[in-house]
């Protein structure tokens, strides 16, 4: 099936802040705890573009794809977002990313 | 002058920790047949230590600063690392390291148009977690020297470079490490997978095969081999993370052109990565 989306070095920003956010809330427990209860405070911590904040917000993996972020810090960023516990490898978090990458959320 | 004895190489994907019980009975008994005889081949090779080419998952580095390979330099190391400790159900777990050992390598392999780095405080995701607990090398008292190697954060050094990176490896290991070490290779990572792209739950399975047919075919010639099996062409079959097979590449720099054997293949759609593994068979071992 031919794919919807480029290679992700067409897009590739190393500098975008989602990384940084990805990044930081993998090293840290309590900051992944506060992301889980409060998320927009956590996202007002760092200085993402206004399209790149609505797009984590709405779950919108598509978009962050296309502004650059780095596809291996998506899956992790739906795995924050979905739960990280797999078991199947069908996880809603893969399934929710896919869908987004697709068009088809 | 030391003796590389003992190469192997195997995916690290996480189901064969996490998600084993996805497979079929009869591809379960194959995978874990090769990664059992793996262990037993590290274990019987009477190694002075095992230098394992893995791949950093941007878990060690951040997006903006990237080495193209960083070397775990400390005396013992832990993992996985906290955040992925669910994800891929491997117990706590130590490693022994041999700091002397990988600070010749540091030291010899930097230079050369590559950025290598030391990285105290390794982080492990299922990258040395994996082939760690199902080889039965974790908390084991093997001398392990972690190389982190950048497959995924462009730009990414491409199967020449990964190949040349072996070979200067390999001189190292040979020429300054002390006479009569024994010293094993283990290249881990691959198979086919595309971790956070619209591939995610795919496997290429048709690519995979090729690959490891490359491999046998091309055993006696690595220039064709390289040829064929390019960056290139992996990224086309899973981007940003099919190239972990340069990590085999690397492997395959340091041995020079060996006899191989493939111990197993698989392609488990619920892994998400085609698992396989090979051996090579030194002349010296």
């Amino acid at each position: 099936m031919a794919l919807v989306l480029p290679h992700f070095s067409a897009y590739y920003d190393p500098t975008r802040q989602t990384h940084k956010l990805v990044q930081e809330l993998k090293r840290d427990r309590e900051l992944r705890e506060r992301f889980k209860d409060d998320e927009a405070s956590v996202l007002d911590r760092y200085e993402l573009l206004p399209q790149e904040r609505a797009a984590i917000e709405q779950r919108d993996f598509k978009t962050l794809y296309e502004l650059g972020v780095h596809p291996y810090l998506l899956g992790q960023l739906s795995r924050l977002i979905h739960g990280t516990v797999e078991g199947a490898g069908s996880s809603e978090a893969s399934v929710a990313l896919v869908r987004s990458l697709k068009g088809e959320a | 002058m030391a003796d590389l004895v003992l190469a192997v190489s195997a995916s690290h994907a996480p189901g064969l920790t996490g998600w084993m019980d996805r497979a079929d009975d009869a591809t379960r008994r194959s995978v874990e047949g090769a990664y059992g005889s793996i262990g037993q081949q590290i274990r019987d090779a009477e190694l002075d230590v095992l230098v394992m080419v893995a791949n950093d998952h941007l878990v060690n580095y951040d997006p903006d600063d990237y080495p193209d390979f960083a070397v775990g330099t400390d005396a013992v190391h832990s993992g996985p690392a906290e955040w992925f400790k669910p994800w891929l159900n491997v117990d706590d777990y130590r490693l022994t390291g041999h700091p002397e050992v990988a600070r010749t390598l540091l030291d010899g392999l930097s230079g050369n148009g590559l950025r290598v780095v030391d990285r105290p405080q390794m982080l492990f995701d299922d990258n040395i977690s994996v082939p760690t607990t199902v080889t039965g090398l974790a908390n084991s008292d093997m001398p392990i020297v972690p190389i982190m190697q950048n497959c995924t954060v462009p730009p990414v050094p491409d199967q020449h470079a990964s190949y040349a990176m072996g070979q200067r490896l390999g001189a190292v290991i040979r020429e300054q490490l002390p006479d009569g070490m024994r010293v094993g290779l283990f290249g881990t990572g691959g198979m086919s997978h595309e971790p956070g792209g619209e591939r995610y739950l795919e496997i290429d399975e048709a690519y995979d095969r090729d690959f490891l047919d490359l491999i046998e075919r091309h055993q006696h010639d690595h220039a064709a081999f390289l040829e064929a099996a390019t960056y290139e062409r992996m990224e086309a079959a899973g981007a940003g993370g099919t190239a972990e097979l340069l990590s085999w590449i690397a492997v395959m720099g340091a041995i020079g052109e060996q006899p191989v054997e493939v111990l197993c293949y698989a392609a488990v759609p619920e892994w998400r990565c085609g698992v396989g593994a090979v051996r090579w068979n030194l002349a010296t071992a």
